[in-house]
């Protein structure tokens, strides 16, 4: 569903990745773990195409994406970029909600905009979406009057409306306390339950371990380990992921 | 009338003139009594014998005068650009000019007077100036006489109340102007009196365009005309300028145009309500339509510089920073006077939009710019991971945010520019505070009219100001 190969990516003179790749399968929750600065966000931003890379490819649902170079792709990249981001929901720490929007405009924006879905339709749509993450009756509020959480999955909701074949998270819970953070999670498990593909970047361990089909583990760009959760908590092969998971389990208990 | 003609082309002025079926004169009635200038009786009437004279002309020609009101100094080159038939507005007949314009035979033959304070003993006629200060009208020969004789230290002014006023105030020790304007100003002013005879000799002639012979013609047969049937004694006359062939000057002293500024002085200040309110439109509608024009093209400005690439980043940036980097006056002068060098020719209505439109624009643009780099960058991110196109995200998504930022700017802006609408006054436009010089002028009601016009200004911008407070409260509480 979404294949990373070799992929190259500096900023300015500090290199981040050098030739790292990454496989998701269809239905596959993907968590990605690893210390600040390791790479995560990044990855996530090159998958749809916020971020530039100099060399390898990135390949989503046949979409193929070349090293993206210059800031002003070309009309024909420019597009096959936006391609790749219709199928793909991403949600963002800081949320990002449009201010100027009512939850249901923020919502139905893209799909009539984008899509060319009628209002009628679109609405109905975000209704059911909002019923089911228990939200119906902020749906003419403003962002500024929800809390951080309920912000959270009206973001969630506004991406689920554009129906994404695969959703990317980073680090959907990082701004919210537990209470809200908790919220936020359950909506985000039903989903993976339900069959979406997903990759998460996270430092919720707890949620790794229940949720994960598979955890990736960063360091300084580089995949340094990958496998199933139970493994990967119980039994890291690495040394580094013991230091990175010791040092982060003394905080949270799984 | 103050009435702005659109530009006409060069050739034929006469046969123009009679399909028209009335001439254009250009003159200043800001210039001022006795050749041109608002009645103190009836402020949107303008008299004057140049006035008297056009008429006559226009008598003979057998159409009706209407004239065009210019700036004085730029009457030669509004002349040239083809903004009227002819310029008559006490022009005097020097070499320099001669260069620019046909002359007719002159119409009037003038003189200089020096003025001093009553009491003044010193200065009995201009060989004594040397080391005095000395004012005098921009442009005139009486500046030359001055400059020529060195050691003088010569004070310019652009209107001719301004002299004698600072006379009054001891600002200056001696006015050196044409005859007509000491007879008018001077004369009655009880501070003042004439210092020895009138000095120097000129002529008075109407200019017209280098290639109107025929209309120079036309004009040389008609004044001919005038001066034997006794019709210019009579205008000359009538406002106390006539003089034995005039040259018996004695007959200058005699009281005059006095009558005049005394009217002017004690006509109720209603008679001046309509012809305020006039400019006051105008204002309005400049100010008004050169803003909608400053909102539209800063707004493009702007996307051009964030988002069209390097061409066109380019040349937003530079547009931006060369309106924002020259005077706005200097910008009104290239559009009005020097555009038709090159062949395009704006009317006075059309120069003032796109002059103060076009330099607002830049100001916009910066406002614009700063609102969209105030939203925060995870929007257009949110709006891309969307599917949004950069296009649709801008339209959508940051620029109501930005707007919204950027309004309490707006509106401050157009409060500013209101007020700089009273430049276009030096492009032969009449708005609010043109009209207020020209009526002040001519009856030095200076502080009685200033107050009403600054009354109408503050009308004006003050509910403006009103609305940015509110708008900015409302954008406070909007971020909390
Ligand atoms: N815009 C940028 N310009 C320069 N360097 C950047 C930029 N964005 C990220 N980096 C660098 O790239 C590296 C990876 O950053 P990234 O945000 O992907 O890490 P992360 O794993 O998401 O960290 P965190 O857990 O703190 O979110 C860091 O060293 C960071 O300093
Ligand atoms: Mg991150």
């Amino acid at each position: 569903m979404i294949t990373v190969h070799g992929l190259y990516k500096s900023y300015g003179a500090h290199p981040l990745f050098q030739g790292i790749s990454i496989q998701v399968e269809k239905g596959e929750a993907v968590v990605l773990i690893g210390p600040s600065g390791s790479g995560k966000s990044t990855m996530l931003r090159c998958i749809n195409g916020l971020e530039t890379f100099e060399r390898g490819e990135v390949i989503v649902d046949g979409i193929e994406l070349h090293s993206i170079n210059s800031k002003r792709p070309s009309k024909q990249e420019a597009e096959r970029i936006r391609n790749v981001r219709l199928k793909l929901g991403m949600v963002f720490q800081q949320f990002n909600l449009f201010p100027h929007m009512t939850v249901l405009q923020n919502i139905i924006e893209a799909p009539v905009r984008v899509l060319g879905m009628s209002r009628e339709q679109s609405v109905a749509d975000a209704r059911e979406i909002l019923r089911q993450i228990n939200l119906e009756g902020k749906i003419n509020s403003y962002p500024g009057q929800l809390s951080g959480g309920e912000q959270q999955r009206v973001a969630i909701a506004r991406a689920l409306a554009m129906r994404p074949e695969a959703m990317l998270f980073d680090e959907p819970t990082s701004s919210l306390d537990p209470e809200m953070a908790g919220e936020v999670l359950s909506v985000i498990r039903k989903l993976v339950d339900g069959g979406m593909t997903t990759i998460i970047a996270t430092h919720e361990m707890g949620f790794a371990h229940e949720a994960a089909d598979r955890v990736v583990v960063f360091d300084k760009g580089n995949i340094i380990e990958t496998g199933p959760p139970t493994e990967i908590f119980t039994d890291p092969k690495v040394p580094r992921t013991r230091e990175f998971l010791n040092r982060v389990l003394g905080r949270f208990r799984i | 009338m103050y009435m702005a003609a659109p530009p006409k082309p060069k050739e034929g002025t006469l046969e123009r003139i009679k399909e028209r079926g009335y001439l254009l004169w250009g003159a200043d009635a800001e210039g001022g009594a006795p050749y041109a200038f608002p009645d103190p009786g009836d402020p949107s009437k303008i008299i004057g014998f140049e006035v008297d004279l056009a008429d006559a002309i226009a008598h003979e020609l057998g159409v009706k005068a209407v004239q065009s009101q210019n700036a004085w100094d730029s009457l030669i080159p509004a002349l040239e650009r083809g903004d009227f038939d002819f310029a008559m507005n006490g022009i005097e007949v020097t070499e320099g000019r001669k260069n620019h314009v046909l002359f007719s035979e002159p119409y009037y033959i003038y003189t200089e007077q020096l003025v001093v304070q009553k009491d003044n003993t010193d200065i009995k006629s201009i060989v004594d100036l040397k080391g005095r200060r000395v004012g005098t009208l921009s442009g005139t020969v009486a500046q030359d006489i001055l400059m020529g004789m060195g050691g003088v230290n010569v004070k310019i002014y652009s209107g001719q109340v301004e002299p004698y006023q600072d006379l009054a105030l001891s600002r200056l020790d001696a006015v050196l102007l044409d005859l007509p304007i000491a007879a008018y100003y001077a004369k009655p002013n009880p501070k003042l009196k004439y210092a020895g005879p009138p000095v120097g000799e000129g002529l008075y002639a109407i200019a017209v365009r280098k290639n109107d012979t025929e209309l120079k013609k036309k004009l040389d047969g008609i004044l001919a005309k005038l001066y034997s049937t006794g019709e210019l004694k009579k205008i000359y006359e009538k406002w106390g300028l006539w003089n034995k062939k005039q040259e018996k000057l004695a007959s200058f002293f005699e009281d005059s145009g006095a009558t005049t500024l005394e009217e002017g002085r004690r006509a109720p200040v209603k008679n001046f309500f309509p012809m305020l309110l006039k400019g006051a439109g105008v204002t309005v509608l400049i100010s008004v339509s050169s803003m909608a024009l400053a909102i539209g093209l800063g707004l493009l400005l702007t996307l051009m510089r964030l988002y069209a690439g390097p061409p066109f980043e380019w040349l937003a940036t530079s547009y931006i920073e060369v309106y924002r980097g020259t005077p706005l006056l200097i910008q009104l002068f290239i559009l009005y006077y020097g555009l038709p060098n090159v062949g395009i020719s704006l009317n006075p209505v059309m120069a003032a939009f796109l002059g103060l439109g076009m330099n607002y624009a830049a100001y916009e643009a910066e406002l614009y710019r700063a609102g969209i780099n105030a939203v925060p960058n995870g929007q257009m991110e949110a709006a891309l991971t969307l599917g949004m196109t950069r296009g649709l995200a801008v339209r959508r998504v940051i620029l109501p945010q930005a707007v919204k930022i950027a309004l309490p700017g707006i509106t401050n802006d157009f409060i500013a520019l209101f007020k700089d609408s009273s430049l276009v006054s030096v492009i032969a436009m009449v708005e609010l505070t043109k009209t207020y010089s020209m009526l002040a002028a001519s009856t030095l009601r200076f502080f009685q009219l200033g107050l009403i016009t600054a009354l109408l200004y503050f009308g004006m911008s003050y509910p403006l100001s009103l609305l940015a407070r509110r708008l900015e409260k409302r954008l406070k509480k909007d971020q909390r």
